[in-house]
């Protein structure tokens, strides 16, 4: 059996009373892009820094392919790591930046000229090496920062929010480098973000961190499309949640009853919920239709255009405001405010959260 | 008061204060060049025999050269000691290393003559009194605390990230001091060194108690020739150094701008 690249076990780490990490366990696989995600607080930068090494667990171990690393000081461990705000030795120039790793490894001045030179095609920065980093825009620093991390090599990239600091357009072009270049080198990259977009849009695997835990790991599309918890729900993407009581199983999904009214949904087959359980609904989800035609009844309380699609708040007695992204080109029906419209959702559309 | 009148009021009033702090320092170069045998301003012409003094006194010339090397020496040493210090408690900066910081500005706040005291006691026991080693030692520590101030300056404006940068890169701690902290803190060092360096050529209160006739620095030369004749070689010492003070200052900011 082959080892994970890198392996968490039982990591714990406070400060104070303060919880930055509370038994985390994870296996990052050679070669993925593994995205950690969530809000400020939770974990996710303390994480990426024990795998550095900067910063020592409280308990648990580190693990790379199998030999346990949490002894071993920043400098003996090899994997490379793109700051936030890019820190780049501000007295050293561009190419002399690159080539520190290289420097530090003692390699010869013809290779680390020619490897300084091979990273920095890679990011497109050739005609820079010269410079000096604060002559630099933010966007050409943050390739700089990459071209070193990358010059001596690492089997592991960490990055910690490196896009956090450019403009969206900007970070929507580097995103699409990132990806291609994670592609092109196969090198494995561990990718910090409170960015959920970001996360979905680059990640082949994303772990979801709230109070130094993990609340769900997958595929974005999974994690998409079936939240474990409400927490998760919200934070990618926008979500409905809405409480219902379960009266059965039919076929592959569970049943549930508002105000006599029933409707189908997706549900994790490992525990069966019972009782009032709360459901997420993905706005997108949720079809509109006259009144009588879909499940529910309610009456429009508030419109948002955003050209495309527009945003639909529904008010229903029982089920209280339902969010409903309506697409605009949809002729038969034309919301506006305070109309009586009907709404319901295929049983793929609706998942069963976990109590928590 | 009119916007114009309060311009020219506070105009006015800087450069008076401008002139109550210039005007005595200055005041040395009129009377280096008297041509009478005290201390004065020139009577019917000016004369640079008090140079001419100068120049030919091995007295002075050695006094000179000795404040100048020991403070050479002083900068080296309180800059190497200080930046060492100052890293260290960098790298820890808990609430330990900010209170040993604290103490190691004290030495500014205790009375020059107090403190000479202390050396002077202490020098005893190690048989220090009246050698350069003494002295150079007494410099070091009066200069350290200013060394210190100058160079945290820098490393608090350094990016905390830059060491954690190089040590992930592969750099050991040793090599990242070498390559990366103190490229960055130069700036600091520097002018840590050369306060080092002003404090110890123009100290005379621990050296009147430090030394007795083997080591002459130039301040208390002149201490000396104040005492015993006011010999106009004194100001022409003072002018020598506030115009070598001037075309510097003027240099390091014409390289500047």
């Amino acid at each position: 059996m082959t080892h994970p690249i890198i392996s968490i076990r039982h990591a714990v780490k406070t400060y104070g009373k303060f919880r930055a990490l509370d038994a985390v366990a994870l296996d990052i696989h050679e070669g993925e892009f593994l995205t950690l995600l969530g809000p400020s607080g939770s974990g996710k930068t303390t994480l990426l820094s024990a795998i550095a090494g900067f910063t020592a667990l409280d308990d648990g171990s580190v693990h790379a392919r199998g030999h346990d690393i949490s002894g071993l000081p920043p400098e003996k461990r090899d994997f490379a790591m793109v700051f936030q705000g890019y820190a780049l030795f501000p007295t050293m120039s561009v190419a002399q930046n690159v080539g520190y790793p290289l420097r530090v490894r003692k390699w010869s001045k013809d290779r680390i000229a020619q490897r300084v030179h091979e990273c920095l095609a890679l990011v497109q920065m050739e005609k820079f090496a010269d410079r000096m980093p604060h002559q630099l825009s933010g966007g050409q620093q943050q390739r700089i920062a990459l071209a070193r991390a990358l010059s001596f090599k690492p089997d592991v990239l960490l990055l910690d929010e490196p896009l956090s600091a450019l403009d969206k357009k900007l970070r929507s072009d580097l995103q699409w480098e990132l990806k291609s270049l994670h592609k092109k080198l196969g090198v494995t990259f561990v990718y910090v973000t409170h960015d959920q977009e970001e996360a979905l849009s680059m990640s082949d695997r994303i772990v979801i961190l709230k109070d130094g835990k993990i609340q769900q790991e997958g595929a974005p599309d999974d994690l998409y499309n079936l939240p474990k918890n409400q927490f998760v729900a919200n934070f990618l993407g926008k979500s409905n949640v809405v409480n219902a009581h379960v009266i059965g199983t039919q076929g592959e999904h569970l049943l549930a009853e508002v105000e006599g009214r029933q409707f189908c949904a997706t549900y994790d087959h490992a525990n069966s919920p019972t009782g009032q359980v709360n459901f997420a609904l993905r706005p997108e989800r949720i079809r509109l239709g006259p009144p009588g035609q879909e499940t529910f009844d309610g009456h429009i309380a508030q419109i948002s255009y955003l050209g495309e699609r527009c945003q639909v708040l529904v008010r229903h007695d029982a089920l209280g405001e339902i969010l409903v992204s309506h697409p605009t080109w949809d002729a038969a029906l034309q919301p506006a405010p305070q109309m009586p419209v009907s709404f319901g959702w295929d049983a793929g559309a609706c998942v069963a959260l976990d109590a928590s | 008061m009119t916007p114009s009148a309060l311009r020219i009021f506070f105009g006015t009033g800087s450069w008076i204060i401008l002139a109550f702090l210039v005007l005595p320092i200055l005041v040395v170069i009129p009377v280096s060049l008297t041509d009478t045998s005290f201390i004065g301003l020139p009577k019917d012409h000016l004369s640079l025999q008090h140079y001419d003094t100068f120049v030919h006194s091995t007295k002075w010339l050695f006094a000179s050269w000795t404040s100048i090397w020991i403070g050479c020496v002083v900068a080296v040493v309180a800059t190497g000691l200080g930046t060492l210090f100052c890293i260290g408690v960098w790298f820890l900066s808990d609430r330990a290393a900010m209170i040993v910081r604290w103490i190691m500005i004290v030495p500014i706040l205790v009375p020059p003559v107090v403190q000479s005291l202390g050396f002077y006691k202490f020098w005893v026991t190690l048989g220090l009194i009246d050698s350069y080693l003494g002295v150079i030692l007494a410099h070091v520590l009066l200069g350290l605390p200013y060394v210190t101030i100058s160079v945290f300056a820098s490393l608090s404006n350094m990016d905390r990230r830059l060491p954690l940068a190089a040590r992930n890169l592969g750099a050991s701690i040793g090599m990242t001091i070498r390559t990366v902290i103190i490229p960055a803190i130069r700036p600091g060092m520097i002018s840590g060194g050369i306060f080092a360096f002003i404090v110890s050529f123009d100290e005379i209160v621990s050296v009147l108690f430090l030394t007795v006739r083997r080591v002459e620095t130039l301040p208390k030369m002149i201490w000396e020739g104040i005492q015993e004749s006011v010999d106009p070689v004194i100001a022409v010492v003072a002018s020598i150094f506030v115009l070598i003070t001037l075309i510097a200052t003027s240099l390091a900011a014409l390289r500047r701008s």
